[in-house]
């Protein structure tokens, strides 16, 4: 166990190299109750959302989640990036990072106050509702071992359903996504009925993974993570993470993203893989450097079991972020050769 | 809580503390064989670095003084350093451990050492932890 913005959360449950291969190739369940489930319900919620996310939300639909998107302040940088689940114009289901719950909450209720919206319900449903994420290419198969799931198997990529009733009570959403790179499905409901489906895929022989083993997935794959990756002082174009509608106009941050498209950014984030026998993992804070000079740091890194070496992401000075430059990775008196890519730095 | 198990090892939690071997309280353990210092990390250490990937092992022959850091153990939670125990010449490394790091995972008092030191500053022995002393330590950092 470990502590994760506040939560007793496992880290791993013995093995997270075991944990993260048992997602590429079969499959493995997660808890991630620890993230942020906040509801957002009543009249003008959908000018609300739509004034604060810079992704177009005419775009989005019932039954179906919308983002990855992303919470902006007025200087453009990430409040918090974001998924949510549309149940209907006027009912939204905001999963942020667990981090930055309270801070959601304010900014939410913040601009309710200064748009004067009167109807909007703010509830925050983290502390009572869980959640699991089953993820890997065997994750269709067992969903359906659990009797009531097997309406998440006909959902495509980012659907989702509701108030589905299943031999262990009714769960709130099943919707299909993920944030392994893999296929997979979140199911959200009541602690005790998730706690009786995942003891249910316990009991089949599904592994439980954990939060290591989400770090070097998510990391193969390029995803960002919150805190490290991006935070208020870093903006979607820098960190190349697609969270907004380069047309929409009138939303906080909407301005600011125009202006970094006029002036361009001096920094962007890349993928970094070691070379193949290095032993280095590049880790946060990590200098990048090319012929001596320092271009960009780490942010994030691990081991990839996938590549069997070290990978992560970094920024790096525009003028060098060219993917298939060799670099080196320093820290103190150790460094080692690697290369900058895009993402996903796995290709299956 | 510390319970016996057997004859040779204390347990803390569910971290194995042999009897008869020194300690750090960077939790390297440490086995005098006369004049030579067998180092590796301790049973603690490696659950707590959970999978070993990789360790960058000093040279042969290298003079190294106590507190100097000797290899770098990577893994997927965390880097971390190994201390020289003792002043000494680095007289043999554990070759084996460059391609199957898990060993120290597996094995940390056995077949996962790392080093062994020629001891040239006896009187620095005075300075390593009992099993009694090491297991305190956990504890207190539990």
């Amino acid at each position: 166990m470990g502590e994760f913005a506040g939560f007793r959360t496992a880290m791993s449950y013995g093995d997270p190299l075991g944990e993260h291969m048992a997602v590429r190739e079969t499959l493995a369940v997660f808890d991630i109750s620890h993230m942020g489930r906040i509801l957002v319900e009543g009249e003008s919620s959908f000018e609300l959302l739509n004034k604060l996310l810079p992704k177009d939300l005419s775009k989005s639909k019932n039954q179906r989640m919308f983002g990855p998107t992303a919470f902006l302040n007025e200087n453009g940088g990430f409040k918090d990036d974001v998924m949510l689940y549309r149940f209907s114009e006027n009912k939204w289901l905001i999963v942020c990072n667990a981090i930055n719950r309270d801070k959601v909450l304010k900014w939410l209720n913040e601009w309710i106050q200064r748009l004067s919206y009167s109807k909007i319900s703010v509830r925050d449903l983290t502390l009572e509702k869980a959640m699991l994420a089953v993820q890997g290419p065997q994750a269709k198969d067992y969903i359906t071992k659990i009797r009531g799931l097997e309406s998440g198997l006909s959902l495509q990529p980012l659907d989702f359903v509701s108030n589905v009733s299943t031999e262990y009570g009714l769960v709130d959403v099943v919707s299909r996504s993920g944030w392994t790179g893999e296929d997979g499905f979140e199911i959200i409901g009541d602690p005790p009925v998730i706690g009786r489906i995942l003891k249910k895929f316990k009991e089949l022989g599904v592994r439980l993974a954990g939060l290591i083993a989400r770090d070097t997935l998510r990391l193969e794959m390029g995803y960002v993570l919150y805190g490290n990756d991006i935070s208020e002082e870093i903006n979607p174009y820098e960190a190349r993470y697609w969270v907004f509608d380069k047309e929409k106009r009138d939303c906080v941050g909407c301005e600011a993203l125009k202006d970094f498209a006029r002036k361009g950014v001096s920094r962007v984030r890349y993928g970094i893989r070691m070379k193949k026998g290095s032993k280095m993992i590049p880790r946060t804070g990590y200098e990048i450097v090319y012929e001596g000079e320092t271009i960009g740091y780490v942010t994030s890194g691990g081991y990839s079991p996938y590549l069997e070496r070290g990978i992560g992401m970094g920024y790096i000075r525009s003028s060098h972020a060219l993917p298939g430059l060799d670099v080196e990775i320093r820290f103190k008196n150790r460094s080692d050769e690697a290369r900058i890519l895009d993402f996903p730095l796995i290709k299956k | 809580m510390i319970l016996l198990s057997g004859e040779s090892d204390l347990i803390v939690k569910n971290y194995r503390i042999p009897r008869n071997l020194l300690y750090t309280k960077e939790d390297e353990w440490i086995r005098i064989e006369n004049d030579i210092a067998v180092i590796g990390i301790t049973d603690y250490a490696q659950k707590k670095l959970k999978n070993i990937i990789s360790i960058e092992l000093p040279d042969v022959n290298k003079k190294v003084s106590r507190g100097e850091v000797i290899a770098t153990i990577e893994s997927v939670k965390a880097v971390a350093d190994v201390y020289a125990p003792l002043t000494g010449i680095i007289i043999d490394v554990n070759e084996v451990l460059r391609d199957t790091p898990e060993k120290m995972n597996h094995d940390p008092y056995g077949e996962g050492w790392i080093a062994k030191i020629k001891i040239e500053a006896r009187d620095e022995i005075k300075h390593l932890l009992s099993p009694e002393e090491y297991a305190k330590k956990i504890t207190e950092s539990e």
